[in-house]
């Protein structure tokens, strides 16, 4: 067996001081739900460049994106993010508000290769457009689908399948 | 008026293949020693395709024999199952999972009652976990039968042999279930706090004979496979998933331990009564198709332990949590939770928001062979045509899963 999980345990507790000393003001409202994950906000804009330092810690490293999720919350959008370590077998969820009249952010495929599909369907289902995505076709719907179906407001109209 | 020899308008993904042709040849790439180019062909495989199983598209640019490269195309399943989540109670739910993934359904109804009772804080009684546990792991062993007998189909070495044997063992396990639940695929067995019927008269000793018939049959299938020289050639060495490609696209189940990782989240992030049972994480060292499909068999023979082991302790007691029935309709408070369950194909997981009504605000699945799917282009990229209908038959995907 090559790769061992969880070969640096360490407490939730001193992860989640870790990364609030480490990233003081990028990650925000961070809290611990248990067992093994924690939650935590970043603002859009420091996404990428967190995203890349959160996997390049040496301690933790949050390696494998394990899966992207697009909520409608009505006022704005998310863009949710749960994350891996391998070292301390713990997870983490990142939360970035999306405003709702412009639900854009970056891209993180560059940085874990697995978000590609995965943010093609959260723009698929939500809308939520991922700047320098290298293919932002739809996913699981048809190309010529008209609406994202997991927003609040989607009304399911004949003229959205052209297709049928 | 349709004209039937009309070439049809190529869609999205065939244009990509086409736009990725003119791109390398823009770069002096993907051409032969005579520096042409226009050897490459985009030749689609799917939807309809046995080697598939199931409604897999793979739009491929080959060259000759030599896959070069692959797009593919899924959805053509998609039954809205998180849109349906919307307009349904918790417990309405329950009976549209198992129509996800369906060849290990019971598993999926797992992860999902998981994470509402971890949302709505309910306790499950000690038998129905036990309960859990057995049929979980009888559902893993067919689901293994089913994966490792298509994907012997595809190779075939043997013709459909393996398959046979297989889907009549497979039957065995099917009938148990059937006698538990009513439902030979669609159980629509677990409820919150419990599972829906005690075990049936009987069913202890039948589940008993099962598990004693069955380690010899394990044995037959490896007489027949591992040391068949046509299948050990077409699967040893190919096909490599690599430590690397695990970490970065996020692969679980024998897939990823096949590749010398020993996650397991029986094991690393335990639920259920997993912690107080003895087996091992089955592993292998290459990487390539033979040491997925060992790893599936060694798994097999680790479930039968753990169903011996759970029959053994089973306890009395009540399997559903209140007087008579499990809550019909549960309000779990607002905020969000997810829980990870080892799933034959991998880690399955289900993602919960409830806003305090008794309908989930936003239901997501993050399954498995979706993650696994993802590899594809990466793993068949320079293979043989041939090679490539092994390796995608090693990767045991389940279309109803992935297009959810």
């Amino acid at each position: 067996v090559g790769l061992v999980v969880g070969s640096n345990p360490m407490s939730m507790d001193a992860i989640a001081a870790r990364l609030l000393e480490r990233f003081a003001g990028d990650v925000e409202h961070v809290r611990i739900q248990e067992p093994d994950t924690i939650v935590a906000r970043i603002a859009r804009e420091k996404l990428k460049d967190v995203a890349a330092r959160l996997k390049a810690d040496p301690e933790v490293g949050y390696e494998t994106l394990n899966w992207v999720a697009g909520v409608d919350r009505h006022t704005a959008f998310e863009s949710v993010y749960h994350v891996y370590s391998w070292k301390t077998n713990t997870w983490i969820e990142l939360h970035v508000e999306l405003p709702k009249d412009k639900p854009e952010v970056d891209t993180v495929c560059d940085i874990w290769p697995a978000a590609d599909w995965h943010e093609r369907e959260a723009w698929d289902m939500v809308g939520i457009r991922y700047l320098g995505h290298p293919d932002l076709r739809r996913i699981l719907l048809k190309d010529d689908f008209i609406g994202h179906p997991l927003r609040k407001d989607y009304v399911d109209l004949a003229e959205n399948h052209p297709h049928v | 008026m349709y004209d039937h020899f009309d070439t049809p308008e190529p869609d999205e993904a065939v244009k990509l293949a086409l736009r990725r042709i003119e791109e390398s040849t823009a770069r002096g790439e993907g051409s032969d020693m005579d520096g042409l180019a226009f050897n490459e062909v985009v030749v689609n495989m799917g939807p309809q395709h046995p080697s598939t199983h199931g409604v897999l598209r793979l739009v491929c640019t080959i060259d000759g024999e030599l896959v070069k490269d692959v797009i593919p195309v899924i959805g053509y399943l998609h039954r809205c199952k998180e849109k349906l989540a919307e307009k349904r109670t918790y417990f309405q739910y329950i009976p549209i999972i198992d129509r996800t993934e369906y060849l290990a359904s019971i598993n999926c109804e797992w992860g999902y009652v998981l994470a509402v009772e971890k949302l709505a804080g309910i306790q499950v009684t000690r038998r129905a976990e036990f309960i859990r546990v057995i049929t979980g792991e009888l559902m893993r062993i067919a689901s293994h039968l089913v994966a490792v007998g298509t994907f012997t189909a595809d190779l075939s070495p043997l013709g459909t042999a393996m398959v046979f044997y297989m889907f009549r063992d497979r039957e065995q396990i099917l009938d148990l279930m059937e006698e538990l639940s009513g439902a030979r695929m669609m159980f629509n067995y677990f409820r919150f706090g419990g599972v829906r019927y005690d075990l049936p008269d009987g069913w202890v000793e039948k589940c008993r004979e099962f598990l004693k018939s069955f380690p010899a049959k394990i044995k037959e299938y490896e007489a027949l496979v591992d040391d068949n020289a046509i299948f050990l050639q077409r699967t040893q060495g190919k096909g490599v998933i690599t430590q690397q490609d695990v970490i970065d696209y996020g692969i679980t189940g024998p897939n990823a331990r096949a590749s010398g990782i020993d996650l397991d989240l029986r094991r690393h992030r335990p639920y259920s009564v997993y912690p107080e049972l003895d087996f091992q994480i089955v592993s292998a060292q290459h990487g390539d198709i033979f040491d997925r499909y060992r790893c599936r068999m060694d798994e097999m023979r680790q479930s039968l332990k753990i169903v011996e082991q759970c029959l053994d302790m089973l306890p009395k007691g009540p399997v559903q949590i209140g007087s008579l029935r499990a809550p019909y309709v549960i309000t779990p408070p607002p905020g969000s939770c997810y829980v990870g369950q080892e799933n034959p194909r991998g880690e399955y997981g289900t993602y919960i928001e409830s806003d305090g009504s008794r309908y989930p605000y936003r239901l997501k699945f993050r399954d498995p062979c979706f993650c696994n799917l993802q590899l594809f282009p990466k793993l068949l990229s320079g293979n043989k045509i041939a090679d490539a209908v092994a390796i995608s038959g090693s990767i045991d995907l389940v279309l109803g899963g992935i297009d959810r």
